[in-house]
């Protein structure tokens, strides 16, 4: 659906997207992650036809942006950065200039818009002057924009920002449902908003994809240990020397005490070596409970903070 | 382009612009027409016109400052360049709502000629050219301000630029009077467009060498010229400069001959700013 190949895009000597390859399936939503800066909303810009590219080209269901701009921009619904809304038009009135400049005409234009209005909930100020609304509702009447004609591609660029929890969950619930008959490309600076909706995750930093992959293949690839974080009532020494004798374990730290009487745990166990067993054995023993026990997978957060920092290259 | 063109007439009546715009050029036009016509009982509505045009000029930024400006600070324009609407038709649509808000303005002063006629004999056809020729002196004057209004984010400078430059266009005919009008300054003159030519040429491709050639063929051309027709460098600063000479034009709507001449010339005129507008904003696109 959607094709980039050797996208690059220079500001002067600012090299702000740098031979960006990647493809879009059809139905699939594919999370866009990054630091800030990192070129994430410029390949939006350049995908959406925006700005054009320096070198490469975007192909959006085989037909290019910036050949034929029209055709490519029919099936794009864009939600940028900063929603685009006239503070001075109502909701009603910024939707229906919105269907005038997409061109869409006849009957279901109405119903489309009435439609997307319920779909994120922002029938209520439809009467009300864009300026005077918050934050939130701003956002929703963009994604509303973004939506009008049902283009089949979607590319929303931070998509909740400035949403309070509730909302988060609703506009993250509407992206999946949408997820079923369109190809969406969304970004974010969250994490768990990326792994609860994407399917695939790139991660750019410096204008170069460091990582691509779906999110649990991301978490299961860089660890290279599992880890395990425990409490247990017992002496701190006696504790980890219990510990000490179990199998597979590469590494034993202490967190310290964070709880009278018990002691915090970190082991770092051989990935092939599942501990919680004889580790539950091993302390019934010994006859101190066990307290606490989590699994501290990798995280997208860890994955994150190790592709853009480290410059390593992931696979 | 209808899309864009309903978007601004109802910014303008729905932001105070549009009114004050309109108010401003009533208020003048009503006052001019109390003084020169009721006062000293002269059925002579073209002067009324042709004395509007300072004013004129003094408020056409306020209808144009917005125009581009807006968009591009409130980043409105990333919706308009994402949806299937091409940019010239963005822009037009944009300049012709500009257009109709002044084409408004003018159709209610017509009350003025139509008050007069019940008082004594008003030349209809001297009426009407005066009309035409001060809607297509300020569409050209309009399409400055649009193509000034896309340089810039910021609505004071725009406006601010447009003022500058339409007082520009109100004394050159005045500058070009006092300018020499000697063969060495109009060479001179050639020899200094051609260098600009070929700087502009140096800032759009940054190669040295085609603008260095550009520069030399440039200097070469007017060299030539010079020998073959020396002649066509007396005045020739006048000569270009009265390009731009927008009022010099209108003075023929206002004395009554209608020729197509000026009406070409505020055609092309306006045409030309628009495309530049058109290319600016594409610029921004790939810079």
């Amino acid at each position: 659906m959607i094709q980039v190949e050797n996208l690059t895009k220079r500001y002067g000597q600012h090299l702000a997207v740098d031979s960006i390859s990647f493809t879009v399936e059809t139905g699939e939503i594919l999370g866009f992650l990054g630091p800030n800066g990192a070129g994430k909303s410029t390949t939006m810009n350049i995908l959406t036809g925006y700005i054009s590219a320096t070198e490469g080209q975007a192909l959006i269901n085989g037909i290019d942006i910036l050949e034929q701009p029209e055709e490519a921009k029919k099936m794009i619904g864009y939600l940028p950065e900063f929603p685009p809304l006239y503070g001075d038009m109502t909701v009603s009135e910024y939707l229906d200039f919105v269907s005038d400049i997409k061109g869409i005409t006849g009957a279901n234009r109405k119903k489309n818009m009435e439609k997307i209005m319920d779909l994120v909930k922002i029938g209520d100020v439809r009467g009300r002057m864009i300026k005077n609304l918050s934050k939130g509702y701003k956002q929703r009447v963009g994604l509303a924009q973004s939506l009008l004609g049902n283009p089949e591609v979607l590319i929303l660029d931070e998509p909740t920002v400035g949403l309070d929890p509730k909302q988060i969950i609703e506009i993250r619930n509407l992206i999946k449902d949408l997820g079923k008959d369109h190809t969406i490309i969304l970004s974010s600076h969250i994490l768990p908003e990326v792994s609860a909706v994407c399917e695939r995750v790139i991660i750019i930093n410096k204008g170069k994809i460091v990582a691509s992959d779906t999110p649990d293949n991301l978490s299961r690839g860089l660890g290279n240990s599992s880890r395990l974080n425990l409490r247990i009532a017992g002496q701190e020494k006696s504790v980890l020397k219990a510990i000490q004798e179990l199998h597979g374990i590469i590494h034993l730290e202490s967190l310290g005490v964070r709880e009278p009487g018990t002691v915090d745990v970190m082991v770092e166990a051989d990935p092939n070596v599942d501990l919680r067993r004889p580790l539950f054995h091993a302390m019934a023993r010994a006859s101190y409970p066990i307290l606490m026990m989590k699994s501290m997978d990798m995280t997208l957060e860890d994955i994150f903070l190790q592709v853009t920092t480290q410059e390593k290259e992931v696979r | 382009m209808l899309a864009i063109l309903k978007k601004e007439l109802n910014t303008y009546f729905k932001s105070m612009t549009g009114y004050i715009f309109m108010a401003s050029l009533l208020f003048f036009v009503g006052l001019f027409f109390v003084l020169t016509n009721l006062m000293r009982m002269s059925p002579q509505y073209n002067s009324v016109l042709s004395n509007i045009t300072f004013v004129f000029m003094l408020i056409v930024p306020i209808l144009t400052m917005r125009l581009m400006a807006e968009e591009a600070k409130q980043k409105t324009d990333q919706l308009l360049l994402t949806s299937p609407i091409s940019l010239p038709k963005i822009v037009i649509g944009k300049y012709l709502g500009a257009v109709s808000v002044l084409l408004l303005t003018l159709m209610i002063t017509f009350i003025y000629p139509l008050i007069l006629s019940t008082m004594g004999t008003v030349n209809w056809g001297e009426v009407f050219g005066g009309y035409i020729g001060f809607f297509l002196f300020g569409s050209a004057l309009i399409a400055v301000g649009l193509f000034i209004s896309s340089l810039t984010d910021n609505q004071v400078i725009a406006a601010v630029a447009t003022f500058t430059v339409l007082l520009l266009f109100w004394f050159i005919d005045a500058i070009i009077s006092s300018l020499p009008a000697d063969q060495t300054s109009g060479l001179i003159f050639a020899a200094i467009l051609a260098a600009a030519i070929a700087f502009v040429f140096y800032t759009a491709t940054r190669n040295w060498y085609i603008s260095g050639g550009i520069f030399l063929l440039g200097v070469l051309a007017v060299a030539a010229g010079y020998f073959i027709k020396p002649s066509i460098y007396s005045g020739l600063i006048a000569k270009v400069l009265s390009w731009f000479s927008l009022l010099s034009r209108y003075q023929d709507f206002s004395l009554g001959i209608f020729s197509i001449s000026p009406i070409v010339y505020y055609i092309s005129f306006s045409s030309v700013f628009v495309y530049l507008t058109v290319r600016m904003l594409e610029k921004k696109r790939w810079s």
